[in-house]
């Protein structure tokens, strides 16, 4: 077993314990049930989709700065890991919002904004699936990163902003019990190490994918010559 | 009580899933490395 493979038992033992908070110690919501439990994770995916976008403002930047290869990769890595806690996050959420609010899908401030959110990271995916490898598909992703971080402070000060059927953070407010609090705050450190492993693997991915197309790249070089002229 | 089941199996599947793909993927592009 590789040390990522490690890191990802692990994670996922802490994921596990997450789960066994979420579902065994954390109280019961007196007025919604059970499927407030969906809280825990709809939050904690969220916020580590905020972070997973974070890693890609921090690689562009970096990648802008130095042209550094490692920062593009992190870049590359934590948008993909974002787009799947986002897409988390949003599914979650449809599936709280059904039984309280009645429908799956609003167009409020705050839904609208991380669907945005979702568009503009996949758009990013889909230009360095797209674009032949090299600095200017770096370059142009780098800057597709950087301003599509402005969608992240819009989508969590959406609900201070704009008056929005999606609730204001309770943990901010500090209206949540200690019990729901203590499970929060352990679902959150538990996702966050989660969505680490994976960048790392994502990572190690794209260093791999990297080297063997620098591998080949001198071959198609010497492929695409002109046959030399018979003397 | 069905909602919460939706909802969590579908990100334990998500994550589970994408973790379980991308640890495939790195192996296999291990193994290419070598052999």
């Amino acid at each position: 077993m590789s040390r990522l493979e490690l890191a990802a038992a692990g994670a996922v033992a802490l994921m596990l314990a997450a789960a066994g908070a979420i579902f065994l110690y954390a109280p019961t919501d007196a007025l919604q049930g059970p499927v407030q439990r969906i809280f825990y994770f709809h939050a904690a995916a969220g916020l580590a989709a905020f972070g997973c976008f974070a890693v890609v403002l921090v690689g562009g930047f970096v990648y802008l700065w130095r042209e550094s290869d490692a920062a593009d990769r992190l870049a590359r890595a934590g948008a993909l890991v974002g787009v799947v806690f986002t897409t988390v996050t949003l599914v979650m959420g449809m599936m709280w919002a059904k039984p309280i609010w009645g429908a799956y899908w609003t167009w409020d401030a705050r839904l609208t904004s991380t669907l945005v959110l979702l568009m503009i990271y996949a758009g990013y995916l889909l230009v360095r699936r797209l674009a032949e490898p090299g600095r200017q598909a770096a370059r142009f992703a780098a800057v597709v990163g950087i301003f599509g971080f402005i969608d992240v402070p819009i989508t969590y000060f959406s609900v201070t902003w704009w008056r929005t059927q999606h609730p204001s953070s309770i943990v901010v407010s500090d209206a949540l019990p200690p019990e729901m609090l203590a499970t929060f705050l352990f679902t959150m450190a538990c996702t966050l190490v989660l969505a680490a492993v994976m960048i790392a693997v994502r990572y190690r991915i794209e260093t791999l994918t990297d080297l063997a197309q620098s591998a080949h790249e001198p071959a198609r070089i010497i492929s695409s010559r002109e046959p030399e002229p018979a003397r | 009580m069905s909602y919460l089941m939706v909802a969590y199996g579908f990100a334990a599947v998500a994550l589970a899933g994408y973790l379980v793909w991308s640890l495939r993927h790195l192996r296999q592009l291990k193994s290419k490395r070598e052999g």
